[in-house]
């Protein structure tokens, strides 16, 4: 009993960031049709944010505010001098850009700051452990399911409550009609960047969070991840996204309780392999994006 | 027959001139650097039969593939293993399972076994890939570069998992590399002109309008995806017996990095783009690499940047995207049109003009969207020799019935039948090889390719070989009066040129049945005439039904025979034009009532 809701507790922490991630990949998408392949590098430089603000020894939230700052910042800079020249191209143009803005910002990293891992201190209660009785909770996990709480909460409200919000909403299902409407589409598209950003920054402070160390490649492998997440939930679709970061999470937790230890180093085979198996049930993703089709 | 027959020779020749080009140029950079010169000139070879494997499926279909160098990570692997001397296997792979063990086979038999996995492998996993959309596909690619990039390193006892693994034969000399590379071109340029090639072109430029040429898309890029791998994992394997050593991560991200930079600053859609691409690329790289440690230029030090091929490819590639999205070659194929070989049309009377005398029926058709009816039991026939009319005002559930009786949509309840048989819910290309014909309201056409290639696509799916049916295209093409621009990609036309294009291209599938979607549209009455004109000689040359849709009263009332009018998913009138002219309850979803217009 325990273990098994250790596991789950797991599973939704690890889950909740390949969501949030997914997210940010998910909300540029259904805009502009970009797979960015810079979401990555967006999260370096937020865990990069936390360690030049700890470098100069600011407090902990704050370094955790502005690594969601630079994610931001740099998210508006490549769509602004990246994308934007781009905005012609068609969708593969767009991801082929993407993967040279990432290949190069990689290469910015190794040569400006470190090839090398940078420490990041972390709060020294990060290591504790809260005891509810039956189940023992990490505290990185536990504000990790927190924080993803909020951030989807947050994210909800902006999308349904604000102007801007509403107007991202239908840029997402029918972006031609909404700049009918007389609304610029360089805004919607630059907060659409802005917002991934935000959400690759806290998913970098969570991902910071459990490895005290950032470097050139961090952003990486969470990326992919969320890139299948984002195909599992369905391209494009925001309730997929998430439902999709979820799924994955859930998915390499249980391979790794049950898969046998021989089989361990395939773990990450495994889980794909399965997620190709939904794809063949499923090839729009399990939550598939609206499509404004016409003949 | 050959897979190569009624390949126009004059791609023969730019294959050729680009198998000199690129052996010219190993030739002479083996000679001005010595044995350096032949490494830089093998790995470059090698690295163009790598581009043109990926192209041979990135380029036709249009979906950028990240998986491919993890395949020819498999072909290294296995002949690695399978090519080993013994006396190296033993010590280098102790745990290898027994039937593994000491084969040391020569280059000719490890590559047919390399080849034979190829194709096992591409045709698996192809499965998967074939289903998913453009932009999923992409990703499921990347999935693929995972799953076999952690297997491989998982694999302890095969592999060595991420250590070296070493010991393997040095069999791909400069000479080797040179006839992989050639055979490549040479299978990539003919590739493209051959049915598999048109259709999965066709796919990528317009994957609806393929469908509605009778190409089966899935298909199609299923089997390029096989033979794409195929030819990965065999030059894989050549790669991994240049370099001798190898680990996992020597067939992971920078090396589909390096293979996609070169593919798309050569450019992706020709043959000559991708060569041109991995030619320079693969320069560029060696100058930056030697810049990588730093460099002294008369006294002064420019500090190494490490990663700098990375960068400059990365900078290659937002260059050419941004400047010229097509690749430096863009469109063209290089070479002379030598030699020219005059494609004779297919003579009239061999073509099939007969539409057998067959009905398409709509069967009380209805479609419901949640709540909403838009179609309510519609049933009428098209019978065969006649125009039938179709008209309604906006949302009178045109587009919906027209997308049923094309397979697009599966009807809530209701039949389509064609000829007798029910055809009701088929996929659109089996309703194009079923003898339905369609143009689309936003003309679709294969952009980036010939008019003669675009027709030739629906004229493949009748089961004619690739030469027969560019004949019966030039000779569809001449019926409409678009012989003379065969040659033109069908993006350079005009308006009218386009519809009539597409009218030519559904022709050519021979179809029992035309379905036009509002033909019209957007014309100017000159170009409406003329369109009216085409239509008539199509109904007195094929002996086919028309089903027309069209918002042009002019045009309807002059071309049909008979007429069918929906309101609000309802049928409201069936009859003649005059008897249609004069229906109250025509002029009343028209017009509007007294009362209503007070």
């Amino acid at each position: 009993m325990d273990i098994v809701l250790q596991q789950i507790v797991n599973a939704i922490s690890l889950g909740g960031i390949y969501a949030l991630l997914a997210l940010g990949l998910a909300v540029v998408f259904s805009i502009v049709s970009l797979i960015n392949f810079a979401h990555g590098e967006l999260m370096t430089v937020a865990g990069y944010g936390m360690f030049f603000a700890a470098a100069v020894s600011l407090p902990f939230p704050v370094a955790v505010c502005a690594a969601v700052l630079f994610a931001v910042i740099a998210a508006l800079l490549t769509e602004r001098f990246a994308f934007r020249p781009m905005r012609k191209a068609d969708a593969t143009g767009l991801l082929l850009t993407s993967f040279a803005v990432s290949a190069i910002l990689r290469v910015i990293f190794q040569n400006g700051i470190s090839a090398r891992p940078k420490p990041v201190p972390l709060p020294s209660g990060f290591a504790g452990v809260i005891d509810l009785g039956v189940l023992r909770i990490g505290i990185v996990p536990l504000l990790s399911i927190v924080m993803t709480a909020l951030s989807l909460t947050a994210l909800t409200l902006f999308l349904n409550r604000t102007t801007l919000g509403k107007a991202m909403r239908a840029a997402a299902e029918d972006f031609q009609v909404l700049r009918l409407m007389g609304i610029k589409a360089n805004r919607v598209i630059a907060v659409a960047f802005a917002v991934s950003g935000a959400l690759a920054g806290v998913a970098a402070v969570l991902w910071i969070a459990q490895r005290g160390s950032v470097d050139p490649l961090m952003g990486f492998v969470p990326v992919l991840k969320a890139f299948v997440a984002a195909v599992i939930g369905g391209l494009g679709s925001l309730t997929g996204a998430v439902a999709g970061g979820f799924a994955l999470g859930i998915l390499e937790v249980l391979f790794q309780a049950f898969l046998p230890d021989a089989a361990l180093p395939f773990r990450d085979a495994f889980v794909l392999g399965f997620v190709i198996l939904i794809l063949i049930w499923r090839p729009d993703g399990l939550i598939p994006a609206p499509v404004a089709r016409r003949s | 027959m050959l897979p190569w027959t009624g390949v126009p020779p004059r791609a023969w020749t730019s294959a050729l001139l680009l198998i000199a080009g690129v052996g010219g140029l190993a030739l002479a950079v083996s000679a001005m650097f010595g044995n350096t010169g032949i490494n830089i000139a093998t790995l470059a070879l090698l690295q163009v039969a790598a581009v043109l494997a990926l192209a041979t499926f990135s380029g036709n279909s249009g979906i950028v593939s990240f998986g491919h160098s993890a395949f020819m990570g498999i072909g290294a692997y296995v002949f690695g293993v399978l090519a080993m001397p013994k006396a190296v296997q033993a010590s280098a792979l102790p745990n290898l399972p027994l039937w593994l063990q000491g084969h040391q086979l020569s280059l000719v038999a490890a590559m047919l076994v390399v080849i034979a996995v190829g194709i096992v492998v591409g045709i698996l996993s192809g499965f998967p890939l074939a289903k998913l959309s453009t932009g999923s596909a992409a990703i499921g690619t990347l999935a693929f570069l995972i799953i076999i990039h952690v297997t491989l390193i998982g694999a302890r006892d095969f592999t060595r998992g991420s250590q070296t693994f070493y010991g393997v034969p040095r069999l791909t000399t400069v000479y080797v590399a040179f006839i992989a590379a050639a055979l490549f071109i040479l299978i990539a340029r003919i590739l493209k002109e051959t049915p598999l090639g048109l259709r999965l072109r066709a796919a990528r430029e317009n994957e609806v309008a393929a469908a509605a040429s009778g190409v089966n898309v899935r298909m199609s890029r299923h089997m390029g995806w096989a033979l794409s791998i195929t030819l990965s994992v065999a030059v894989g394997a050549l790669y991994g017996s240049f370099l001798g050593a190898f680990s996992p991560k020597d067939f992971y991200f920078d090396l589909i990095f390096t293979l996609i930079a070169m593919l798309i600053v050569g450019g992706m859609l020709t043959v000559s783009g991708a060569v041109a691409g991995t030619v320079l690329l693969a320069g560029v790289v060696q100058v930056l690499r030697q810049a990588e440690t730093g460099v002294d230029i008369g006294g002064l030090h420019i500090p190494g940047v490490f990663g700098l091929p990375q960068l400059g490819m990365g900078l290659a590639l937002l260059l050419t995207i941004w400047r010229r999205p097509l690749g430096l070659l863009g469109l063209s194929e290089i070479g002379p049109d030598w030699p020219r070989r005059k494609l004779e049309p297919m003579p009239g009377e061999m073509l099939h003009t007969a539409g057998g005398g067959a009905s398409l029926e709509v069967d009380q058709v209805t479609m419901r969207f949640g709540g909403l009816v838009a179609l309510d039991s519609i049933s009428f026939t098209v019978p065969p020799r006649q125009v039938t009319g179709l008209i309604g005002p906006n949302g009178a559930g045109k587009t919906t019935l027209i997308n049923i009786i094309c397979g697009q949509t599966r009807p809530t309840s209701g039949h389509v039948i064609i000829g007798g048989r029910d055809v009701t819910g088929e996929a659109p290309n089996r309703m194009a090889v079923a003898g339905l014909g369609r143009t689309f309201q936003n003309i679709r056409l294969f952009d980036r390719m010939t008019a003669l290639e675009n027709v030739a696509v629906a004229a493949l799916s009748k089961g004619h070989d690739a030469a027969t049916a560019r004949r019966v295209a030039l000779a569809e093409l001449g019926r409409l009066g678009l012989a003379a621009r065969a040659g033109d990609l069908a993006g350079s036309f005009a308006y009218g040129d386009r519809r009539r294009l597409e009218i030519a291209r559904a022709l050519a599938l021979e179809p029992k049945f035309l379905l036009l979607d509002e033909p019209a549209a957007g014309m100017n009455p000159a170009e409406t005439d003329a369109l009216i004109r085409v239509l008539e000689t199509i109904r007195a040359e094929h002996e086919i039904g028309l089903l027309v849709v069209e918002h042009d009263m002019r045009l309807i009332m002059r071309l049909s025979d008979r007429m069918v009018v929906l309101n609000k998913g309802q049928k409201i009138a069936e009859g003649t034009p005059q008897e249609i002219r004069s229906n109250p309850a025509v002029i009343e979803a028209y017009i509007g009532t007294k009362r209503a217009k007070h």
